[in-house]
């Protein structure tokens, strides 16, 4: 390339550039300023008003002094660091299987993977219970077949437990991220190293693994949030206040007690801390994801299935066991939904009639039902819009965020993340605050609800999408600005398409995320949207848990059906 | 393209804004009573669709029920919205938040004619700030094919044949589990953490909520379970199984009593008055079987299977006041010995 013609565009192409990310990001800012920041920083500067309306640091410091919240909080960020960590190993071997061998089953596999997401964590803890408990599938068949008088398997209600919870909801998170960004990996740097005779375990060690990490970091990073916040597992599965996390004692003060302000002192020391983490993390990352940049995005070179029997037998064991690992719990839920009491005695049988109650086709006494039709269409139409804004949004968040010098646009990132970093509890404390503002129709509150979903979705897409947007050489942008092409060409036609696979996998994350949301729903609803989660929530509330579990298989077809397809629109484009 | 995004953007903003311009307008022309309440009550199996519509055709008043979270985020709800209140009535907050609840002023006394006909024990509140509507009993709930004889009272927890067997509730994430704390408190005084300290073998799992606690005792996975007296009726009425009872204990059980209060900045006091007497007499049956919950009302005339229940021979409550200044330390304290 002829280097004088070069520099002469270079500041109009940079200028022209920087605006076009800049004016292209302006709506996720925008969103996310007016649908969280604001409410959410109303309700956390209630931390430091005094009783007298004051202002005082007093009672976070009073926090930070008290060794209880000191113990609660240490446990919270060792339950969720190794949470993190069993997530992430259980993920890597499978990743590694997605990522460089075609086989059958494939795209079924990842979409099964993701089901758990969408499922309400009081469904998967009794999920969990059908499965692995006392009574449980697993129990009982081992009772029957060895004639046992106890039951053999007892990992609930323990600390094993939780963690094995946590794996089930958050290893795919961990799966989606590296495998598709592992699919992208160039192989050069690993067959130059075979070449020089080094062995498969040092390659991946010494050559493939340290280019990996800004996808590990990525997920781990939405893995460790997520468990940061969780308490419904941590208390049910674990068995009591031992298993105490910073979000129980948000829970009590923000919900049973009355006291917003220790709710909202508890949060920041909780904030603080997860963005602490968080800005390692994205610290971290993007030293690394320079080193990728100057490589070329490889060119397709799946093999169809691993080479030595050793290799065949280890994959097939680790395929089947996860399998098992992810549909134990879900399996249960679909039995349950089957069984039924047979009148007037203790028999559970065969029975499609939760089914018929939930579609309107059986009256049970005093219970108006067959709404899960109407909110199934519901809970589909908005997760569906969602996705496509929360995709739009976080491609264009991550433009700008790629588009930046290294070490810059941190705080934009930092940004963007914040809405995984805030207790859902506060977050839902800043809903009542919008709730109160706006003027209650059916059409603000839908159109809240798809925006309140886009902000919670977001930070998903942006991590699956930045670490492989990092990757792409920025030599190919410039080559073509530089050949004529327009900013938006460019992005249109060479960032998009290299993205599709990320892409793919954020909108999968998306959609479940939305489709199994339920606290901002439950506030910003009104009573008049009703999705699926809350039917869910509901028909628990009320005694109703085969009828809760009938919903949730329904639930895992759909979802199902819906990730399969995404799947194959990403195995199809990844062909092209 | 950027012109188009930024068009995007205040579209995305003004969309909203035009609609609420609208429903401010439609606002104005026909006044309804705004009346918050828990979820459960709002719900498709709750008591909202069987009673609401009936008062709008007794009254002519239009009722919108706003489903507006559980007991003390009720409270915190209105005290959020203090500046642009939109509730008339709140239906749903426990006698134990009652000193709070009169520490916000948010509310105003009401006292309806239909208070004669509630007994002396569910007058909670001698201002009538909050006036009770629906109670129920806490009480450990068994399963009869796992336990012949069920215990007979909170000591009889203790026995070591309940090893593992018993499924609680945390007090700090529920009411079924404050409520637990609160009975040992009533029973035992100050010596309550004793009783905890002996319970821990027995129990499997503390929960944190009702419905997951409860969620795991039908799946079968303990005997017992803290719950209501009147859990059985929806077995005995939706399943038609008598296998889950519930145990009375001569010495007394727990009683939680659901309050209902008006809300001081309301346009609508008259409605919301018209609402509290409707709330007190004929919506009692419907509420009672809808939440499973016993009726304030002693008129009122309830379906044969509350009969099978047993009775409760003591109602065991604890004061408010003393509730609101000792909550912190009894929490304190059962976490101290539970996490132990």
């Amino acid at each position: 390339m002829n280097q004088k013609a070069h520099t002469a565009h270079m500041p109009d192409i940079q200028r022209d550039t920087a605006r076009f990310y800049r004016t292209m990001s302006a709506p996720a800012l925008v969103l996310l300023t007016f649908l969280f920041l604001i409410p959410v920083g109303i309700i956390l500067s209630k931390a430091f008003i005094t009783e007298g309306g004051q202002f005082s640091t007093e009672r976070l410091i009073t926090l930070i002094r008290d060794p209880y919240i000191l113990r609660v909080l240490r446990f919270t960020v060792l339950q969720a660091s190794v949470s993190t960590l069993v997530s992430v190993l259980i993920a890597l071997p499978g990743a590694y299987l997605l990522a460089n061998f075609q086989f059958r089953g494939k795209s079924i596999i990842r979409a099964i993977c993701t089901i758990p997401f969408v499922l309400p964590s009081i469904l998967v803890v009794l999920g969990f219970v059908i499965f692995y408990g006392n009574q449980g599938i697993i129990n009982t068949a081992f009772v029957k077949l060895f004639h046992l008088s106890e039951p053999p398997v007892k990992i609930l209600y323990s600390f094993k437990a939780v963690i094995l919870a946590h794996a089930f909801y958050n290893f795919p998170i961990a799966l989606g991220l590296i495998s598709s960004f592992w699919e992208q990996l160039p192989v050069r740097y690993d067959q130059a190293a075979m070449v020089m005779g080094a062995r498969k375990w040092t390659v991946f060690r010494t050559v493939t693994l340290p280019r990996l990490i800004p996808a590990i970091i990525s997920a781990a990073t939405l893995i460790f949030l997520f468990c940061f916040s969780s308490f419904v597992i941590l208390l049910v599965l674990g068995g009591g206040p031992q298993f105490t996390t910073l979000e129980v004692e948000i829970y009590r003060r923000a919900r049973m007690t009355l006291d917003i302000e220790g709710a909202a002192a508890l949060s920041l020391l909780s904030i603080g801390f997860t963005i602490l983490l968080v800005a390692l993390h994205l610290w971290s990352q993007r030293l690394l994801s320079h080193q990728e940049e100057i490589e070329q995005i490889d060119e397709r070179r799946r093999g169809r299935t691993p080479t030595s029997p050793l290799a065949t037998i280890s994959s097939i064991l680790y395929l089947v066991l996860s399998v098992i690992f992810v549909l134990g719990p879900l399996v249960g839920i679909v039995y349950r939904s089957f069984q039924a009491p047979v009148s007037r005695s203790q028999e559970m049988v065969f029975s499609f009639v939760w089914y018929r109650q939930l579609f309107g086709f059986d009256r049970a006494i005093g219970s108006p039902l067959g709404i899960a039709a109407s909110a199934l269409v519901t809970s589909i139409v908005i997760a569906a819009i969602a996705t496509v804004i929360s995709l739009f949004v976080g491609t264009l968040l991550a433009a700008r965020l790629r588009s930046k010098e290294a070490g810059k646009g941190a705080s934009i990132e930092l940004y963007a993340m914040l809405p995984m970093a805030v207790s859902s509890v506060v977050i839902g404390l800043g809903y009542y605050l919008i709730s109160s503002t706006v003027s209650h129709s059916t059409m603000v509150s839908r159109t809240l609800i798809v925006l309140a979903h886009t902000v919670i979705a977001s930070p998903f897409v942006l991590r699956s999408i930045l670490p492989e947007y990092r990757k792409i050489p920025r030599s190919y942008t410039q080559a073509a600005l530089t050949l004529g092409a327009t900013v938006p060409q460019t992005f249109s036609s060479i960032d998009l398409p290299l993205l599709r696979p990320a892409l793919a996998t954020g909108g999968a994350f998306a959609f479940a995320l939305s489709m199994g949301e339920i606290n901002a729903t439950l506030i910003l609803s009104d009573s008049s949207v009703v999705t699926v989660p809350i039917i869910m929530y509901r028909l628990i509330g009320s005694y109703n848990y085969a009828g809760a579990c009938a919903l949730g298989t329904i639930l895992i077809l759909c979802c199902a059906i819906v990730f399969a397809t995404i799947e194959r629109v990403r195995r199809s484009s990844s062909h092209a | 393209m950027e012109k188009h995004l930024i068009l995007l953007v205040l579209a995305v903003l003004v969309v909203p804004l035009a609609l609420s311009a609208q429903g401010s307008q439609e606002k104005a022309e026909t006044p309804t009573l705004t009346v918050y309440a828990y979820d459960s009550f709002v719900s498709e199996w709750g008591p909202g669709p069987l009673v609401i519509p009936e008062f709008e055709e007794q009254t002519g008043i239009s009722v919108n029920l706003v489903s507006a979270g559980n007991g003390g985020e009720l409270l915190s709800r209105v005290e959020l919205e203090k500046h642009n209140p939109r509730a008339d009535v709140v239906i749903g907050i426990p006698h134990e938040l009652l000193h709070e609840t009169l520490q916000s002023q948010l509310f105003v006394p009401y006292k309806p004619q239909a208070m004669q006909d509630i007994p002396e024990f569910l007058h909670f509140d001698p201002t009538h700030t909050l006036v009770p509507f629906n109670y129920g009993n806490f009480a450990f709930v068994y399963d009869s094919q796992q336990v012949q004889h069920p215990p007979q009272s909170l000591d009889d927890l203790l026995d070591p044949k309940w090893n593992r067997s018993i499924i609680l509730m945390d007090p700090r994430t529920s009411s079924v589990g404050m409520g637990l704390l609160e009975w040992t408190i009533a029973v035992y005084g100050d010596r309550y953490l004793e009783w905890w300290e002996d319970v821990k073998p027995n129990v499997l799992t503390i929960a944190d909520g009702w419905s997951s606690g409860y969620g795991l005792f039908t799946q079968g996975e303990a005997p017992l379970v803290i719950s209501y007296t009147t859990s059985p009726v929806y077995h005995l009425l939706y399943e038609e199984s008598d296998r889950f009872k519930s145990i009375v204990f001569p010495a007394g059980n727990m009683a939680v009593i659901e309050g209902a209060g008006i809300v001081a900045s309301s346009p609508h006091q008259e409605e919301a008055r018209k609402f509290i007497e409707y709330l007190l007499t004929d919506a009692q049956r419907d509420i009672a079987v809808a939440n499973i919950m016993y009726p304030v009302n002693q008129t009122t005339e309830l379906p044969e299977v509350f009969q099978a229940i047993p009775h409760v021979q003591k109602n065991l409550t604890l004061d408010a006041d003393r509730i609101n200044s000792e909550r912190e330390q009894w929490l304190r304290e059962w976490v101290e010995v539970m996490s132990r």
